[in-house]
């Protein structure tokens, strides 16, 4: 099934939102590192450039509501088709460090603020 | 052909003549290169004397025939004629020049009109786009060996996608015929060979009545679902042949004779109806499907008997989107809870109900539940050949049903009826159900669409909803698969027309994009006040961007939107996938993926050509307006290009 099939890189990081985690306080992040590894590392791929996510290949990180051990965990150990990134390739402070950024991000409008879409799919 | 011997100039006359009688303008071309290097002609070319002359013809020189009132193309030309082929696309190719020439003056170059297309993967692309929406195949040209070779991979997207189209390539014809050089490169034994694996049928006709029979076979073969691409010959000699009275008295044209479909054994339809009545939640998975409005039609009023909910995996405008039973947003889930499953024409029975994982280790489950029954209904199994695996993994279904899906649904829907009875409302409480659904994917998807809706790079999101805010009152039509921006023409816009989509590439060979957008926009303007648009990924474009020439050239308007994420980046994911799983250099994967360092103009590209280019648009807050003048544009008769730079996936 296509919507199968185009989820190629579908990362489980929303899974990963419905396993109990201990909420551990996160490391301190850079937020500035945390940007650029986004970018570098390839976060952006899957998940967008401003990581507000793409319907086929990864979910929105942006203001992720995630414990950081869940983030974590998601990376190491990804469910579903996510690659996974782990410590040598990206440390627990890198990995702070972007959670750190993705945290930081702006919020989306509300839809219903936006006449262009409130007007369309119309029943 | 005579030979010179050794001690003789080496000057092939009858080359010669037959090059000044074809080419004379190259011919004269020369002579002025002669004459400007200050050499002159007769030291380069020099003209045969009288012994030559004599060695070279069984009759004297002055009883040569140089021309003639018909040849064997004109014939072929006839031939074509009495088929329903609008256009014959080609870039040019000397194999085919008796062919071109009897199209262009003894055919009036009309039904079929000659296309110029810059490259054979176009010519071919575009017919692949054009008959899924004017519903018939349109014909190609390819130079011999090489043409077909360029046209290769455009061929087998159309043989996976299951598009007909009538494909001509040519031969030199026999040995003794060919002048040295370039004419033995482009002859061929069996040219077909090189895509015959991905071919309805092919032949060499080695006379002109075999000519006339073979392409009228092939049209109807074409055209037989499960439809595809087929390719015929052109001997060169034929082509070339004097044709007399007398000889082209003797030939006829056999009529075309178009078949029935293949329709389902009506005992296998009522066990499928029994099922589906008796199914507590069915669900119905649609893919190649439809191939006119009467087929969408059919399958809205199935699906209503049954109250059943549609999943829909877009190979085709299948159902309307905006319907309360199109539930292709939760089909995952909809199929993991069926006790049912009808399968319409699908690419791939196995994907639709499993699901393989891309890790290190390959592993792959079932997403439906072990009792649940399945019922295919496909032409699948009538067009598998044992080479290309385009034939996908094989798939245990209940009841396989080999017949066409479109042509079977009249009689589905009475057994299914039969199967009801009287019992109208019975599906009335699944119905509601479904309607409740509805309502949510609504909101869900302008909720998911709001999400970076002023990020830039563009969302996919923010494109389709400009984008539908510009065209909504047009005849539009959407001539692009898309999967990489997020499926949100599916999403957002009501599709309702057979017309207003018409599915991907089918063998996912690169550069589908531009040039079936090409053929499709060419369909819709023959249709009359169509509005057409596409959004091609600026890899697939950077493929054929000279299809924006051939649209300036023939007049064919369209509003083109570059998805430009600057990669290849499905590769790009890919790499990055591999780097991961070796734990190294994730920060390498942009190497050999993306399209940076320089940027590419794509608006500079278009006006090259000849159309309107518009952008690189980067700010979203701009894009309405761009698009603005980029509709402005279209309706005013232009091709136009709209640069805008998104983010990597919709």
């Amino acid at each position: 099934m296509k919507i199968i099939a185009s989820s190629f890189f579908a990362a489980g990081f929303s899974l990963a939102a419905g396993c109990a985690f201990a909420q551990t306080p996160a490391p301190a992040g850079n937020i500035e590192n945390g940007k650029k590894h986004f970018a570098s590392d390839g976060c952006y791929q899957c998940h967008g450039a401003n990581a507000d996510g793409a319907a086929l290949t990864g979910p929105k990180l942006s203001r992720t509501t995630l414990p950081f051990d869940a983030f974590l965990m998601q990376l190491r150990k990804p469910s579903a088709e996510m690659p996974p990134y782990e410590a040598p390739i990206v440390s627990d402070q890198t990995a702070a460090d972007i959670y750190a950024f993705v945290k930081s991000l702006p919020a989306s409008p509300d839809a219903k603020s936006l006449p262009l879409l409130t007007g369309m799919g119309v029943k | 052909m005579k030979k010179t011997g050794p001690d003789q100039p080496n000057v092939d006359r009858r080359g010669f003549l037959k090059g000044v009688a074809v080419a004379g303008g190259a011919g004269m071309a020369a002579s002025s290169v002669a004459r400007a290097q200050g050499v002159a002609p007769a030291a380069r070319a020099a003209a045969p004397n009288a012994a030559q002359q004599a060695a070279e013809h069984d009759h004297p020189p002055e009883m040569e025939a140089l021309t003639t009132e018909k040849t064997g193309s004109d014939f072929m030309v006839d031939v074509c004629k009495t088929l329903s082929i609008d256009y014959m696309a080609a870039c040019p190719g000397s194999t085919f020049r008796g062919l071109q020439e009897s199209f262009i003056n003894y055919g009036q170059n009309k039904k079929p009109e000659w296309l110029t297309c810059l490259h054979e993967e176009v010519s071919v692309g575009m017919a692949h786009g054009y008959a899924k929406v004017a519903g018939k195949p349109m014909a190609a040209m390819l130079h011999g060996t090489v043409g077909v070779q360029h046209a290769a991979m455009a061929i087998y997207n159309a043989w996976c996608d299951r598009v007909p189209m009538m494909l001509f390539t040519a031969s030199a014809g026999p040995v003794e015929d060919r002048r040295p050089g370039v004419e033995w490169a482009h002859s061929v034994q069996d040219g077909a060979v090189t895509v015959r694996d991905f071919t309805k049928w092919d032949d060499y006709p080695w006379s002109l009545q075999s000519f006339a029979e073979s392409t009228v076979r092939a049209y109807q073969l074409s055209c037989a679902q499960p439809p595809g691409p087929v390719l015929i010959t052109a001997d060169g000699k034929l082509q070339e042949m004097e044709l007399g009275k007398k000889e082209s008295a003797k030939l006829k044209i056999p009529k075309l004779s178009m078949g029935t479909q293949a329709v389902a054994d009506p005992a296998a339809l009522k066990d499928a109806a029994k099922m589906l009545v008796a199914a507590e939640n069915p669900v119905i998975l649609v893919d190649r499907y439809a191939r006119s409005q009467k087929g969408v039609d059919a399958l809205v009023k199935l699906a209503e008997l049954l109250q059943a909910p549609v999943v829909d995996n877009r190979s085709r405008m299948n159902f309307p989107t905006q319907h309360y039973l199109y539930q292709s947003a939760r089909g995952g889930a909809l199929v993991g809870q069926a006790d049912c499953i009808l399968s319409l024409e699908p690419v791939d029975l196995f994907g639709q109900l499993n699901r393989v994982r891309d890790q290190m280790e390959r592993t792959w489950r079932s997403t439906k539940k072990a009792n649940a029954k399945v019922v295919c209904i496909s032409t699948h199994d009538l067009m598998v050949r044992a080479n290309y695996q385009d034939f996908q993994r094989l798939s245990e279904a209940d009841m396989n049903i080999t017949a066409d899906a479109e042509a079977s649904m009249p009689y589905l829907i009475e057994a299914v009826q039969r199967e009801i009875g009287e019992n109208k409302t019975k599906f009335e409480a699944r119905g509601q159900k479904m309607r409740d659904a509805a309502k949510g994917f609504n909101d869900r998807a302008r909720a998911e669409g709001a999400i970076g809706w002023d990020s830039s790079p563009i969302s996919g999101a923010r494109l389709y909803a400009e984008l539908w805010n510009q065209i909504k009152n047009e005849d539009w039509a959407f001539m692009s698969p898309n999967n990489y921006s997020g499926n949100w023409q599916h999403r957002l816009w009501p599709l309702e027309k057979h017309y207003q989509y018409i599915g991907a590439s089918g063998g996912s060979g690169v550069g589908y994009e531009p040039v079936a957008a090409l053929g499709a926009a060419l369909a819709h303007r023959d249709a009359g006040g169509r509005f057409p648009v596409a959004v091609i990924g600026d890899g697939n474009f950077n493929m054929a961007p000279h299809v924006m020439w051939s649209a300036v050239h023939h007049k064919i308007p369209f509003l083109g939107i570059i998805q430009n994420n600057r990669a290849y980046h499905q590769e790009v994911m890919h790499i990055q996938r591999m780097a991961n799983r070796h734990n190294r250099a994730v920060d390498s994967a942009v190497i050999g993926t993306v399209i940076t360092d320089p940027n590419i103009d794509y608006a500079m590209n278009a006006r090259s050509y000849g159309a309107v280019g518009i952008g690189p648009i980067s700010d979203p807050k701009e894009l309405g307006e761009a698009l603005k003048k980029g509709v402005a544009a279209v309706k005013a008769g232009n091709p136009v290009l709209i640069d805008v730079i998104m983010q990597p996936r919709g």
